[in-house]
């Protein structure tokens, strides 16, 4: 499953992209690219923006009553806040992991084959490939395979959280937006989400959200700090770890912040 | 308030340790030279008896830092300052055991007529101290100039050693029975140049605690 991507643009664009909630800015001149196949780790305190700027890139942000959102952001070839762009085909190419595995209730086939079906595909030998390889590349496969037609809640919290994943991949994605993915996970199976992240990272682009610094600092390339809505700095990640240029970021990392 | 106050204090509590560490070894060095001039034996037992004190902070120290990385996994400035001391604590047990070994030359000496006046030795040893001085100053002050000051009088010393090489050397052509003693001579030199060189490696390590960047500048 490999996709081509132009090499020399960026894979997300975002320009001068604020957002406000009601009054309340929450996004504020946030610029930033991030190139085909690189994980970027959103990194800040509570309230800082990570999650707003998640939800813009796949306009999950619309559905908060009374938003407002300006700027650019390209995704691909999706003019992501364009009023004429078609989101069903945009949240087919973002796909969405979030901080509680949340699978329909429904069998773990029909978790996977939903995106596909949606999307038109009613061959059954397609589906079951297609629901085999997403398990696969989601590190579920092997658990699950003679189980598909047991309900997704017979899986463990992990699992579910892989079944998520699968269902996202199912539908053959640029691009994976994770939010707090194994926050609600214990070590083991949050250690083979991250495990699973690194795994699809020449595949897709991934902007993951994340409290845990550690996790961060194993699974992205760039890493950007944000607080108070304001993109306060962007690196790669050895850099931002080891010697950050901004010394709020350094305040941060280091915990010397009120 | 600020958040992780007790990591920090723990922080703090291990580079006055290192200070400690470092003030003991440039100690080690003044003396164990002082025991050569003035052929002081006792004075060389003494120095040779204290390494082991430099010895069990180093192992101290670096045991609280490996705690401090497993524990608390420092970030940022903090992660610099552990990987620093954790790296300069090797600098500065070298530097004692070279102390140490010129102790021993002292001891093996044991009251020997000098071959000749001692003064270049004692200079680079002078020089040698103070820049292990001034590297722990550059330290407490985070001071990248500081650092590369102090670096900068490595060239002094080895001029020094340079010389007291050619010296020696005429000295035991000259006169075959001062091979022995010139032998020692020459190895204190060469101790007292290698302490420079671990000293210039504390600078550097400086550097990087402040500024992020390795740089290599000596040799």
């Amino acid at each position: 499953m490999t996709r081509t991507s132009d090499e020399t643009t960026p894979d997300i664009e975002v320009h001068q992209l604020s957002v406000w909630y009601g009054q309340t800015p929450a996004l504020r001149n946030v610029n930033l690219n991030i190139s085909a196949g690189q994980i970027l780790a959103i990194i800040g305190p509570s309230g800082c923006g990570k999650s707003t700027f998640l939800r813009v890139l796949n306009r999950m942000i619309e559905r908060f009553s009374d938003v407002r959102v300006e700027g650019t952001v390209r995704v691909g070839s999706f003019n992501v806040l364009d009023d004429h762009v078609d989101v069903t085909q945009l949240r087919r190419a973002v796909g969405m992991v979030f901080q509680h595995p949340n699978p329909f209730p429904m069998t773990i086939f029909d978790n996977v084959a939903y995106g596909p079906r949606i999307f038109g595909m009613r061959s059954s030998t397609q589906l079951r490939k297609t629901v085999e390889d997403s398990l696969k590349q989601a590190a579920l496969w092997d658990e699950v395979r003679g189980k598909l037609r047991r309900g997704a809640g017979t899986l463990s919290g992990g699992q579910q959280q892989r079944l998520c994943i699968a269902r996202a991949l199912a539908v053959n994605p640029r691009v994976l937006l994770l939010d707090e993915p194994t926050a609600s996970l214990d070590p083991v199976s949050a250690a083979k989400i991250e495990e699973l992240i690194v795994q699809l990272k020449s595949q897709y682009t991934m902007v993951i959200v994340t409290h845990n610094l550690q996790q961060a600092a194993r699974v992205s390339d760039l890493v950007a700090f944000f607080e108070q809505g304001r993109l306060i700095e962007m690196g790669n990640t050895q850099e931002m770890f080891t010697a950050p240029r901004e010394k709020r970021t350094e305040e941060f990392l280091t915990g010397r912040f009120d | 308030m600020m958040v992780r106050q007790t990591f920090h204090h723990e922080l703090t509590d291990l580079e006055q340790e290192l200070i400690r560490m470092g003030a003991l070894v440039e100690d080690q060095l003044r003396r164990a030279v002082r025991s050569l001039t003035e052929q002081d034996v006792v004075l060389a037992h003494q120095v040779i008896v204290d390494d082991d004190r430099v010895d069990a902070m180093e192992m101290d120290i670096e045991r609280r830092c490996l705690t401090l990385l497993a524990l608390q996994q420092p970030l940022a400035t903090d992660l610099r300052v552990v990987s620093t001391v954790l790296k300069i604590i090797t600098d500065l047990e070298r530097m004692a055991d070279h102390a140490s070994d010129i102790a021993k030359v002292t001891v093996r000496l044991n009251h020997e007529p000098l071959i000749k006046p001692l003064v270049d030795i004692p200079e680079m040893a002078r020089i040698t101290s103070s820049m292990v001085r001034l590297a722990l100053n550059a330290y407490i002050h985070r001071s990248i100039d500081e650092a590369l000051t102090m670096i900068r009088l490595d060239d002094d010393v080895d001029h020094l050693y340079a010389r007291v090489f050619r010296e020696l050397l005429d000295i035991m052509r000259t006169q075959p029975e001062t091979v022995a003693q010139g032998t020692y001579l020459l190895f204190v030199a060469n101790y007292i140049e290698r302490v420079a060189d671990h000293a210039t490696n504390l600078g550097e390590w400086v550097i990087y605690m402040v500024s992020g960047r390795r740089q290599e500048l000596n040799h």
